[in-house]
């Protein structure tokens, strides 16, 4: 065996060192027999979690879960893996290697999002921050029952250090602010007194490349709202927010469109 | 959860296979049903998601808490873990492992992940390890089959070496890397690498898991 194979146990139990874990992953992509393993050792790892299930999470939390949940909306469903990124082998190596892609995918992700984390002792800098962009943001802050999640990401945006903030008025009303920070390379909408727009539309947050609008986040209408666009800011060059139906749009409604907002570069 | 009718070292000690069995097709039963809540998640089923979690939070909680140590930590890590699998819901394939799993990957990678990106602020007891765990374990128990799962599973452990016992308990319930392990266990690099390995595989094995 290869010594980068021997890595696996460790990959699992997310014990590899930086370096490492960049090097296992590249090399995950392309073997199946690594990726069989990380599936099945991944299975005997849950099991060890039954040896911690000493005592049940706080009762608060279900609720602040379930009322979490409730404004987030599933992603869809990926679309199926290009037959030309198959792998020759056999059908079942196929399937893992796919899913193995996404399960990378989702480590990016992580670590984009790992980027972005802070800690509660940050919130007195925040407040003060906030204070100093302004009373929405003050708004924000406020609010602060939100979403934990949610929260930690946001305590790190306003106190990036090259965090702007660009505000409008939305055509049919309502002032918005799109809180920007390029070395966080994310964006986070707050609406403040949105008009409501019915049970079956929502606000749908654009990020434009160029003259190409691409979907993101979808925001309910109706008082203050606060929503992270998904798009990192790569190659963005504009936020843009428009009314769509309540299960989004791939283009904007041109008629709809209720601000367009270039980005400094 | 009815903990109360279940005391600890309560006698009666549930003996012979047949209630062996019973567990383990209790485990497929809810492995199953877990498969099928995740698909009415992806459609948007919010009562399908207040089931899954009262199904697994206890587990899924339980190793965050294990990693991270802090209650309050611990309690927005969880958080972020059920709304990204409510989010990711339609993104679960059986291919990836039984939902449990996929869940507890999650949970664990977004435990060490918090514990890494915070622990020059947490004063985490290095030497707490799988020996005081077993205390606190003989605390609660859950139920019958739940005290089955957790036998079995010791005696998995219980069946490796030393070694590689100590190597994935730190690395796995202490969030260590494996340089921390090295240096912890004062082994090489690579020993450590292997060990771990190799507990995965013992363990696999004495669980008799099949993905």
């Amino acid at each position: 065996m290869s010594e980068i194979h021997g890595a696996v146990g460790a990959y699992v139990v997310n014990a590899l060192d930086p370096d490492e874990l960049e090097e296992f992953e590249a090399h995950l992509a392309v073997c199946p027999t690594c990726s069989r393993e990380v599936v099945e050792f991944g299975e005997t790892a849950a099991e060890l979690s039954l040896l911690t299930s000493a005592s049940p999470p706080p009762a608060a939390l279900r609720g602040s879960i379930l009322s979490a949940i409730s404004e987030v909306r599933p992603l869809p469903p990926e679309p199926p893996a290009e037959p030309a990124d198959a792998e020759p082998t056999g059908n079942g190596a196929q399937t893992i290697t796919a899913d193995l892609r996404h399960a990378v995918d989702e480590l990016a992700l992580r670590r984009q999002q790992r980027r972005t984390r802070v800690l509660s002792v940050l919130v007195a800098a925040v407040v003060a921050a906030a204070v100093a962009l302004g009373g929405v943001v003050y708004t924000l802050v406020q609010s602060r029952q939100a979403q934990v999640a949610q929260q930690a990401a946001e305590t790190e945006l306003l106190t990036a250090p090259d965090v702007q903030t660009y505000t409008a008025t939305m055509k049919d009303g309502g002032q918005i602010s799109f809180v920007v920070s390029k070395s966080l390379n994310r964006a986070l909408f707050i609406g403040k007194d949105l008009p409501a727009v019915g049970s079956d539309r929502r606000y749908q947050l654009w990020t434009l490349e160029g003259e190409r609008p691409i979907p993101d986040n979808l925001v309910a209408g109706g008082g203050d709202r606060k929503e992270f666009f998904r798009e990192t800011l790569s190659g963005v060059t504009g936020l843009a927010v428009s009314i769509e139906a309540a299960g989004g749009a791939q283009q904007p409604t041109p008629s709809t469109i209720q601000t367009v907002t270039p980005l400094s570069s | 959860m009815n903990v109360s009718s279940l005391p600890p070292n309560s006698g009666g000690q549930p003996s012979g296979s047949g209630r062996q069995r019973e567990a383990s097709s209790g485990r497929e039963a809810e492995a199953a049903r877990l498969a099928e809540l995740m698909t009415l998640c992806s459609r948007g089923h919010e009562d399908a998601f207040t089931e899954l979690y009262d199904l697994t939070s206890q587990r899924i909680y339980g190793i965050i808490l294990r990693v991270l140590r802090s209650p309050d930590h611990a309690a927005e890590v969880t958080q972020e873990v059920y709304v990204e699998v409510w989010r990711q819901s339609a993104r679960y394939s059986p291919g990836k492992g039984s939902v449990i799993a996929w869940m507890t990957t999650m949970a664990h990678r977004r435990a060490v992940d918090r514990v890494r990106s915070v622990s020059s602020e947490m004063a985490r007891d290095e030497r707490y390890a799988f020996h005081s765990g077993d205390r606190e374990i003989d605390e609660v128990w859950d139920g019958v089959e739940q005290r089955l799962d957790i036998e079995r599973v010791r005696k998995g452990m219980a069946s490796l070496t030393a070694i590689q016992r100590e190597a994935l308990t730190l690395a796995y319930f202490g969030g260590y890397t494996q340089s921390q392990v090295a240096q912890l266990l004062k082994l090489p690099l690579g020993t450590v690498k292997t060990r771990i390995r190799d507990g995965l595989i013992g363990l696999r094995d004495a669980l008799g898991v099949e993905a």
